[in-house]
């Protein structure tokens, strides 16, 4: 069945080497994240530990409302807090402990080592401003440059992302963009002053079937130009096979499965990344919900003690009831978070 | 933008013609005959029917109504019955004195209500908030001549600080003038301060929680770029057509502050004109009034375009 999927991993060799996190630009360990109000003890996040090497691809899979878009503001300092508190864990980013900043070394290091485009292109763009002061903005922020090299520089960038007429475009407010166009512009912003990790939350969901595969390997040019790392949170699988290194599984907040893309869509173990493949040709290039797995993620308050997938889960049995299952390494490199993976093993095979 | 203007002024005509036939029916129900004011003393019913006659107040309604708005048309207001003053005269001589009181007081309620409010809203749900809210609700719930009794008693009579009443030119001295403008000022400008710290504070809540805002943060602008510029430039959007009407309303409440401190401005002239019984008066003030709120609503509109580029460009 994985055969519908293109499978253009960018390459094996890299496989395990960013897992170890020895040369990780990014590395997240143990992060658990929960909202004021919430059941106690049911974090919308909860004990993520994942990496990303740099110039690498890690890609952030699962169910809408699993926890994805929340990791990815925390570790961009954008959270909310309060509602939100990040309880547990740690992350780094070339050394420097992200959740140990002053408000203000948070603010020197967004848009300028560290950027995230969002879901949301359409108001992600203030509408009083032009678009050209939005880039040129951002540029002065972070580089002492003049004005005119700014405005300069934002020149090149909507140059970059192939946005026709950049002269003039400087100058148009958003409201007289498409969403695609603001996308790009949004990338535009977001990659002005270099990043060396780029956050990509969902960037094309919003955005119509033909645009969208244009945005993505927009992204991948410019990620091949400038060499830099990036984590993409997306539903589509064909996406995933097609730019990911890394792959990591999401649901109900924790991390089920994680690996390279060649394991994950050759060898997937955990009953609910199972589950996704088995939904990806139902979905080709379209975006759409990932869950054609029977049931929905259960909500907080009524979240199983063990293993989160529980009620979903085909081979559930007492144990998985009970006690939540770790995350276990199969083969260096692939972990999955099942008390019975590897399951050809347990349970005599799968499919 | 000039069209969106012209249409706008077009649209505001028959309102102007209906408020003018409102004016001047209101008008004829005020109770007293004006010929028996007019004549003072007099009795005699030959003077009697002279007056009427030379001021025509026997001809049919609408006849009295067409002459007398054909004569507005042409810039004349009609004389006063009490003083044989030209109306427009008259509102001319004293609209400025209000004027100067209401922009005083616009700029108090814009000095305390927009930055109160926009300290509210990033200081959500702190003391600061509820302090913030608690003043301004008592702004809004204390009466305009209260506060201003209080303040006459406190800071005219105990501390000797300012001029309980009176009016002088700013053209005669400046520094008198601010001196008796300034408590007026604040008493009328209290009120309205807090109704501007509450819609502001809502205006900046709203876009505080906006996906821009969260893409200014992204590129690490700094907090008070990103509260003063990012977010206050959205909310200031329906803030500025709120002043603007505001305003409008300001020129009423003035009726009421310059009773009190006993300014000669616009209020003095309609609340004598009306104990007075002096119509040409008392229809040019309201008239003259009403035109102004138009041209505040037409101000408030036109600057809602202004600043947001959305319908700048679709007009
Ligand atoms: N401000 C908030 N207060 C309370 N709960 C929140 C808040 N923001 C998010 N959540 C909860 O956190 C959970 C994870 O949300 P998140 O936005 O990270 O999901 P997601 O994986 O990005 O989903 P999607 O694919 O729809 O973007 C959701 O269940 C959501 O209800
Ligand atoms: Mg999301």
């Amino acid at each position: 069945m994985i055969d519908n999927v293109a499978l253009h991993a960018r390459s094996a060799d890299t496989t395990g080497a960013t897992h170890s996190g020895r040369d990780a630009l990014l590395r997240v360990e143990n992060l658990s994240i929960r909202f004021d109000g919430a059941p106690p003890d049911v974090n919308v996040v909860d004990d993520v530990t994942l990496s990303v090497a740099k110039g690498k691809t890690l890609c952030l899979v699962g169910e809408s409302g699993c926890g994805k878009s929340v990791t990815a503001l925390s570790l961009m300092g954008l959270l909310p807090t309060p509602p939100a508190r990040i309880v547990g864990g740690s992350a780094y980013f070339g050394g420097k402990d992200l959740f140990r900043m002053s408000e203000r070394e948070k603010a020197d290091m967004r848009g300028n080592q560290t950027a995230m485009i969002f879901q949301e292109p359409m108001t992600s763009l203030n509408p009083v401003f032009t678009v050209g002061d939005q880039i040129v903005e951002g540029i002065l922020r972070h580089r002492k440059v003049s004005k005119s090299e700014a405005r300069e520089r934002a020149l090149e960038m909507l140059r970059r992302v192939r946005i026709p007429a950049p002269e003039k475009r400087m100058q148009a407010y958003p409201h007289e963009m498409s969403g695609g166009m603001r996308q790009r512009i949004m990338i535009a912003m977001a990659l002005a002053n270099g990043p060396e990790l780029l956050i990509a939350d969902e960037p094309t969901t919003a955005l119509d079937v033909t645009i969208q595969a244009q945005i993505i390997s927009l992204i991948r040019q410019l990620q091949d130009e400038s060499g830099m790392a990036m984590i993409l949170i997306t539903h589509d699988l064909g996406v995933v096979a097609e730019i990911a290194d890394e792959v990591a599984v999401m649901y109900a907040g924790k991390i089920v499965e994680a690996g390279s893309v060649d394991k994950i869509f050759m060898d997937p173990q955990h009953p609910y990344t199972i589950g996704l493949m088995g939904s990806v040709p139902s979905i080709g290039r379209r975006q759409g919900k990932l869950a054609t797995i029977r049931g929905t993620v259960p909500p907080a308050e009524l979240m199983p003690k063990g293993c989160r997938f529980m009620p979903r889960c085909p081979f559930a049995d007492v144990r998985c009831v009970t006690d939540p299952p770790p995350l276990a390494e199969i083969t260096p490199g692939h972990s999955a978070r099942c008390w019975y993976a590897p399951l050809e093993i347990h349970r005599g095979g799968v499919a | 933008m000039l069209r969106y203007i012209a249409k706008r002024i077009l649209i505001a005509i028959p309102t102007i013609l209906i408020v003018s036939v409102l004016v001047f029916t209101l008008q004829q129900l005020l109770p007293g005959d004006p010929v028996l004011t007019l004549a003072g003393e007099e009795r005699d019913p030959q003077v009697l029917a002279f007056l009427r006659e030379k001021y025509r107040l026997d001809d049919p309604i609408p006849v009295q109504y067409f002459a007398w708005f054909s004569q507005v048309l042409q810039g004349n207001l009609g004389i006063s019955l009490r003083t044989d003053i030209p109306v427009l005269h008259l509102i001319l001589s004293k609209l400025p004195v209000t004027i100067e009181l209401a922009i005083f007081a616009m700029v108090i309620a814009l000095a305390i209500g927009i930055p109160a409010g926009v300290i509210a809203a990033v200081r959500k749900g702190t003391s600061v908030d509820y302090a913030a809210n608690v003043i301004a609700l008592s702004g809004l719930s204390i009466p305009n001549f209260w506060l201003g009794i209080l303040l006459i008693m406190l800071v005219s009579v105990r501390w000797k600080l300012l001029p309980a009443s009176g009016f002088v030119p700013p053209s005669e001295d400046l520094w008198l003038n601010i001196k008796t403008m300034l408590m007026p000022a604040f008493v009328l400008g209290t009120g309205l301060s807090a109704s501007l710290m509450r819609h502001t504070r809502s205006a900046m809540l709203g876009v505080l929680r906006s996906d821009y805002i969260r893409t200014a943060k992204a590129k690490g602008l700094l907090s008070h770029v990103v509260i003063m510029k990012h977010a206050l430039r959205n909310a200031l959007v329906p803030i500025i057509t709120l002043s603007t009407l505001l305003f409008g309303e300001l020129l009423a409440g003035a009726v009421l502050t310059e009773q009190i401190f006993t300014i000669p401005g616009f209020g003095k002239l309609i609340v004598d004109a009306v104990f007075n019984r002096d119509y040409a008066v008392v229809q040019g003030v309201v008239l003259c009034t009403a035109v102004g709120f138009i041209a505040m609503n037409l101000l408030a509109d036109v600057l809602y375009v202004l600043a947001n580029p959305r319908l700048r460009h679709a007009r």
